[in-house]
């Protein structure tokens, strides 16, 4: 079991080190603390907008589905690591060729899992959080306990995901029926007080009254599902081959009028029919965007004359820009290699496909107008999302190509992207705290945006792909 | 139809092909053979444009495949070894996503064609992750014979598929060739390339040791494998 663990936690450290690199990863932790320690320094500030009970919750939801997505990602992230990495080979799949149980395999799984997530995020979070205490007048006590409760909330997704996956891989009826129950459960409980929050999450209800009763039902939640994960483990999962009718050339109809129609076509297919589905994109950029919101409801009390509208749009030309990340993701220049393409014809329509996909975030920000009485400054306030968009995507395009899920984790060319992008976003915003019209300054934007891409399509028509 | 000169590629300290020349003419059935790390995969890069040469030079149909590697693989068939299609379209979206680049029409007859020869028209709406490493080999050939080119080169053309349909693409390859088609194809089976070669290479270290007819040697007495391994076990790579 201590060779099973130790080759497990090297195998975890290399796969987070190839794709940040080993100093990056290494710092990690470090950037956890430090965001957490910054982030609990702001704390009295929003504390009108959000209590500290709130946040509270909201951090404890957020370790909950982390814990979720690290079991998740271990279990059934074969396809994002044979994405990356080619063919994906781990120690979790070992006792196909080697004599060893998938007990005792996922047993030491689940260690180390528990062991290193809990170094590695909630420790320093929590770390953080205890630095900041003294200076925002809370009892450090309360990191120790943020501590506890936090791992526990960690561990309770962890063990959640894993129990699903192991009820998953026996039948898809027995899962949908325990979540409809689980569900179903969870309801009555919400409907039953006005504490069902807590009771619900009893981490959160730990950290609320660090007393025995909502400790022990944390770990009888955690551990009951743990061990039935593990005593009834099997990586045999239920075939899930999915047959679909041609959509391809009915979607790429539609979009003829654009040219590289069948490129946006494929775009669309891979972003629909790949885990999470169109969710995951709204999801990727609506979280973001809801907290940037809540944020300047918050500045609107400290600087006098700021129109939240305009920043929104400053904020939601970047955070739109992610959504290249998604059309990219599934798609690299090899597999064009073979075909009579132009790398600049790929990077044309993903900047096609990019259009399009922007009509959500342009929608957020119409809507954002009309229910903050924001009409006024509508017109400066798109022509900035518009320009800040195009932008940030030039950047991105110059930078990265087709890879900036890969490439932006490099941290030399994260520091020219930052260094590209947040000069100009700075002084637009200052800009429109003086004016908001003066955000019609960010037309200027289009000219280097229409130079990047122009200069990104060159620069990666000539880029060789590695290797031999 | 294929004419290298002197090709080389280096990739940083590493050679991986040395001053390699050789022709291949219309009609013929060229297999490149070598050891796994031999060069063979970047010589059919250098072939089909996707990577450029140090130095020299390689004509194929006429072009410069440096210069006009997009009209290189608009005229020619390409089956690379590593690459899979695009996990989230079906089989069929595929192929008819390759036939839109290619400007091809009849795409339903050409498509059905592929899918009746290579006996996996039941997968044509599954999605290719979903498709065994066989299937997808199947989808890769199909593409790249799918708008009928007069050259194809093939990276390990046998890889994954099962006995029958190795049988399959034998045969197809032959009638291929006996039909006016040219073949260049890397292979590091011998049984493969003595069964179906006209004229052989061997590579080994990047350099190429031998180029002539599969016929020669077997008329000469020898086996095709103790002629392999006796040439590259004395390769020193001098």
């Amino acid at each position: 079991m201590p060779d099973l663990f130790i080759a497990m936690v090297k195998e975890e450290w290399r796969i987070h080190s190839t794709i940040f690199g080993s100093l990056g990863f290494a710092l990690f932790p470090a950037v956890v603390a430090i965001f957490a320690f910054l982030g609990s320094l702001t704390l009295p500030l929003f504390a009108d907008v959000l209590p500290y009970a709130v946040v509270a919750l909201l951090a404890h939801i957020l370790f909950l589905l982390m814990g979720v997505m690290v079991g998740s990602f271990g279990l059934m992230g074969r396809e994002f690591m044979n994405r990356r990495f080619g063919q994906a080979s781990l120690v979790a799949y070992a006792s196909r060729s080697l004599p060893i149980s998938e007990r005792r395999i996922f047993a030491a799984f689940l260690v180390k899992d528990t062991v290193y997530y809990i170094l590695l995020y909630v420790l320093p979070f929590a770390a953080g959080f205890t630095a900041a205490t003294p200076f925002i007048s809370l009892d450090p006590g309360y990191g120790l306990l943020a501590f506890v409760s936090l791992a526990l909330a960690f561990l309770l997704g962890l063990s959640a995901a894993c129990f699903l996956s192991t009820l998953y891989a026996h039948s898809v009826a027995l899962l949908a029926g325990t979540v409809a129950a689980l569900a179903v459960l969870a309801l009555a409980a919400l409907r039953l007080g006005a504490t069902a929050v807590p009771a619900v999450l009893p981490p959160y209800a730990f950290f609320l009254d660090p007393a025995a009763e909502p400790l022990a039902l944390s770990l009888l939640l955690i551990l009951v599902p743990a061990a039935v994960s593990v005593i009834f483990v099997t990586f045999e999962y239920p075939d899930r081959t999915k047959r679909f009718a041609n959509s391809l050339d009915p979607f790429a109809e539609r979009v003829r009028t654009l040219g590289s129609a069948h490129f946006i076509a494929k775009d669309a297919l891979d972003l629909l029919r790949s885990e999470g589905g169109a969710g995951k994109v709204i999801f990727s950029f609506l979280l973001p965007l809801g907290l940037v919101w809540v944020c300047l409801q918050v500045l609107i009390q400290f600087i006098p004359g700021i129109d939240p509208l305009v920043v929104f749009a400053v904020l939601l030309g970047v955070i739109s820009a992610t959504i290249y990340n998604w059309l990219t993701e599934f798609d690299s220049f090899s597999s064009y290699a073979f075909l009579p393409v132009e790398v600049s014809e790929v990077i044309d329509a993903k900047l096609k496909s990019y259009g399009l996909a922007n009509l959500l975030p342009a929608t957020v920000l119409v809507l954002a107008a009309a229910t903050a009485g924001g009409a006024g400054t509508f017109l400066p306030a798109l022509a900035t999302f518009l320009s800040v968009s195009a932008y940030t995507l030039a950047v991105t395009v110059y930078l990265t190509g087709l890879y900036p899920n890969v490439m932006l984790y490099s941290a030399g060319v994260f520091v020219r992207y930052l260094l590209a992008i947040s000069p100009a976003l700075l002084l637009l915003i200052f800009a429109s705290i003086i004016d908001p019209y003066y955000a019609f300054l960010s037309l200027l934007l289009i000219a280097p945006a229409a130079l990047l891409l122009s200069r990104g399509r060159t620069k990666w028509q000539a880029w060789e792909m590695p290797g031999y | 139809m294929i004419e290298a000169n002197d090709l080389t590629k280096d990739y940083g300290n590493v050679t991986a092909v040395n001053r390699v020349s050789f022709s291949v003419t219309e009609g013929e059935l060229f297999g490149l053979l070598g050891p796994n790390g031999s060069g063979k995969t970047t010589m059919i890069r250098m072939l089909t444009g996707q990577v450029r040469p140090t130095s020299g030079s390689a004509r194929v149909m006429g072009l410069d495949a440096a210069k006009d590697p997009i009209g290189v693989r608009g005229l020619v068939g390409i089956i690379p070894e590593q690459e899979t299609p695009p996990s989230f379209l079906t089989a069929e979206e595929y192929l008819r996503f390759v036939a839109r680049i290619r400007n091809l029409d009849s795409v339903d007859e050409r498509c059905d064609h592929w899918f009746d020869l290579l006996e996996f028209g039941d997968k044509r709406d599954v999605l290719c992750k979903d498709l065994s490493r066989g299937t997808r080999q199947k989808l890769m050939f199909s593409q790249a014979f799918l708008h009928e080119p007069r050259l194809a080169l093939i990276d390990e053309p046998l890889i994954n598929l099962d006995p029958i349909m190795q049988r399959t693409v034998k045969d197809f390859l032959r009638s291929y060739v006996r039909d006016g088609g040219t073949v260049f194809f890397s292979t590091h089976i011998l049984e493969i390339a003595e069964e179906i070669c006209d004229r052989i290479g061997i590579i080994h270290n990047g350099r190429l040791l031998h180029a002539g007819q599969i016929e020669d040697l077997v008329g000469s007495g020898r086996h095709l494998e103790s002629f392999f391994l006796d040439l590259v076990k004395g390769d020193t790579g001098a």
